[in-house]
């Protein structure tokens, strides 16, 4: 059942037998140094006044998101948190869009009624709009997967939460609901190693995550999140087993959280030397890039040639939400009910464009 | 025309007895109408389907859902864990991939163990996301049946404040069968009430029609008068409208007008009561503290001022716990003697 990883131990990788194309693994790499580059971007520009709202960085931990949302299929829904912007971006958002939410402004995918990775594309992308409530996501996740059951069809729930969220009664709720109608839903556990400011050891009291999925009568697996091809695979071998119809699956993907909860916190409650050994030894980003350099797949001149993209995509998302217009005050109250009509209109579009 | 029957309260309102049918006169109780309407309801729709606690086999803590696991199976009736944050959620993400949900809650009180899927997730999804929410939440409402602070709970203000979810709370076995049809069929989310000393207590003539609807958002006025309106749902309906024949003998002439939609209230309706009497007592089960009572209270006064010729008077249960002992209870809820007392002071201004 549990796989058992010394999440200090240095990275593994898969060697010679490559779990994908050489193509999509350098597609991989662009998105993971593409949610890396955006996450350190936009924490500058919070820092600077120049973003509104709060920023939730998933730095060190794209390896979870991206190798997670990697193993979905486009009729697969995904079910995130707000440090999941990564796994939401991998899933297919736009991240023009994306910026544009940020901004608060009209073309964002929530027409300025959220903000920052309160984000979602259910109608494009099947993406659950985020909410703050962690595990909320957790419980809906199953009535999808309830769904794709009793319509016969063969996609697959995704939800991620925090290692917090275990501690939840939903969290429970929903896995044990899902283990008893074995519903299609694969269950990722982004075990960053603090709930806040609160470590593991005082979130709960046996040594792993996975082990729990014991109680439910499903498999656990715990696996190292710094690591992005053992993420994908064990998170594709689970999504085949959902497809299946063989219920529900458990996967902790442990890594650490580098930066504070949110962009105010300074995170001062985390071990020097911990987050220092994890930024050293257990980057998802460069890991991969290493592994991709060293089988070949990759030349420098490649990722040199990659990250002067990402940098021009970033620069384009911005460009374009700043560009985008905010929406109408007077529409603050619409889209409350479907028969306003709102959601289904072309959005309005205020006027001003200055940076919030 | 309505008709009451004497039923010995106790057992909180449980129906260990069957559910029964429509009498050959065409008569059915507020619970065969209700079970009628998702009945139809899911005859005509194989997207609508129900889940909750003990529907299937059991067939519902009060007999609502009796017989329906056999026609429709377990697919579509579905027994759930007892665990309401993941009914709820289950309702919301079967919702978003198109089927129709109707989760029972066994009381109303226990809305408040799925509060934040209700109130956070299924009231605030489509205002952030456009994506519909065709969910019913359904479950018994109400007191004046000796269950005390944990099966007597009006649960309705929780939800109003939070917005987005629409609250029917029906009185009349027509209108529970009309209202719980258009509730099926809204693309919002709606939270359906029923009272619990109502379902066998109250039975009238039903209509037969599979696409007989109730509006959501229309107040029905049950009586006509001229002295005093009297704006009220639910079970207080029925104690009003005892209280308006009463007070007919004694020559005050009291209007009775059934909300009969908590959310979003029929402002119209109540106001045109309000310039026809010139006084309003609001009765409402809620509490009295920023209760249902208060919101309709505040509406009159705000709209209504040059209509009124007396304060607008409430009538309502303090916040506090439903007591069990029969005194208490009695003394706590609004009765039918404290109904026609309020009105003939109104009356005297």
């Amino acid at each position: 059942m549990a796989t058992e990883v010394d999440p200090t131990a240095p990275a593994e990788t898969s060697g010679d037998a490559r779990p994908l194309p050489d193509d999509e693994l350098v597609r991989m790499l662009h998105m993971l140094k593409l949610c890396r580059y955006f996450d350190e971007r936009m924490e500058a520009l919070y820092r600077q006044g120049r973003l509104p709202g709060a920023i939730y960085s998933g730095r060190g931990q794209e390896g979870t998101h991206v190798g997670a949302a990697w193993a979905l299929g486009p009729g697969d829904s995904l079910f995130p948190t707000h440090r999941d912007l990564s796994a939401q971006l991998t899933k297919g958002l736009d991240l023009k869009r994306v910026m544009a939410q940020f901004w608060g402004r009209i073309d964002g995918y929530t027409r300025g009624r959220d903000g920052n990775s309160h984000i979602g594309d259910w109608q494009g992308n099947k993406t659950f709009t985020v909410m703050s409530h962690l595990p909320i996501a957790y419980p809906v996740a199953v009535g999808a997967a309830l769904a794709y059951k009793m319509k016969g069809e063969s996609h697959v729930a995704l939800a991620i939460c925090g290692d917090g969220s275990t501690s939840n009664g939903r969290w429970h709720e929903a896995i044990n609901t899902s283990a008893v109608h074995r519903l299609p839903v694969v269950w990722v556990v982004n075990n960053n190693q603090f709930a806040y400011s609160t470590p593991n050891m005082q979130e709960f009291a046996v040594p792993t995550i996975a082990e729990r999925a014991v109680a439910y009568g499903i498999p656990g697996v715990r696996l190292d999140g710094g690591n992005i091809l053992e993420v994908f695979e064990a998170t594709r071998e689970a999504v085949e087993r959902a497809r299946a119809g063989d219920g529900p699956t458990l996967i902790e993907s442990v890594s650490l959280r580098w930066r504070g909860h949110a962009g105010h916190d300074p995170a001062k409650y985390m071990p020097d030397e911990m987050l220092q050994e994890y930024m050293a030894n257990r980057d998802p980003v460069r890991n991969f890039e290493e592994y991709l350099l060293s089988a070949g797949v990759v030349t420098k001149d490649d990722i040199a040639e990659i990250a002067a993209e990402v940098e021009a995509e970033f620069e384009a998302g911005y460009e374009y939400a700043l560009a985008s217009p905010f929406p109408e005050p007077g529409d603050a109250t619409k889209g409350l009910w479907v028969e306003d009509g709102y959601w289904t209109n072309e959005p309005g579009r205020g006027g001003g464009t200055e940076v919030g | 025309m309505a008709t009451t029957v004497k039923l010995e309260a106790g057992a909180a309102g449980h129906g260990a007895e069957p559910r029964g049918k429509r009498g050959d006169d065409g008569q059915a109780t507020y619970l065969i109408a209700i079970a009628e309407a998702l009945w139809e309801e899911m005859e005509r729709d194989e997207r609508v389907y129900m889940l909750g606690e003990d529907i299937g086999v059991y067939g519902g803590a009060f007999k609502v859902t009796e017989g329906f696991l056999d026609r429709f199976g377990s697919d579509r009736v579905i027994d759930t864990p007892i665990a309401e944050e993941t009914i709820v959620g289950m309702a919301v993400g079967s919702a978003m991939e198109g089927l129709r949900p109707v989760a029972e809650f066994q009381y109303a009180d226990f809305m408040s163990s799925g509060f934040d899927s209700i109130s956070t997730v299924l009231g605030r999804y489509h205002y952030r996301s456009g994506v519909p929410m065709p969910v019913v939440l359904r479950g018994p409402s109400g007191g004046y049946v000796r269950a005390s602070s944990f099966h007597s709970v009006n649960p309705e203000p929780w939800f109003a404040y939070g917005g987005g979810i629409k609250i029917v709370a029906p009185a009349f076995p027509s209108d529970a069968k009309g209202l719980m049809k258009s509730a099926v069929r809204d693309d919002n989310p709606v939270l359906y009430l029923e009272h619990k000393w109502i379902y066998r207590r109250i039975k009238e003539q039903v209509p037969t029609d599979a696409d007989f609807l109730v509006p959501i958002g229309e107040a029905d006025v049950k009586r006509e008068g001229t002295d005093v309106s009297i704006i009220t749902y639910g079970a207080l309906v029925h104690k009003s409208l005892e209280a308006a024949e009463n007070l007919a003998q004694r020559g005050v002439s009291a209007e009775v007008v059934d909300l009969r939609t908590v959310l979003p209230i029929d402002e119209e309706t109540v106001l045109n009561s309000i310039a026809k009497t010139s006084r309003a007592l609001v009765v409402s089960e809620s509490y009295r503290f920023v209760g249902i009572g208060a919101e309709v209270g505040a509406t009159i006064a705000e709209k209504a001022f040059e209509h009124l010729d007396a304060p607008v008077t409430r009538l309502s249960p303090p916040n506090m716990p439903v007591p069990f002992s029969p005194p208490l209870e009695d003394a706590f809820l609004p009765q039918v003697a404290d109904i026609e007392r309020a009105v003939e002071k109104l009356s005297a201004w």
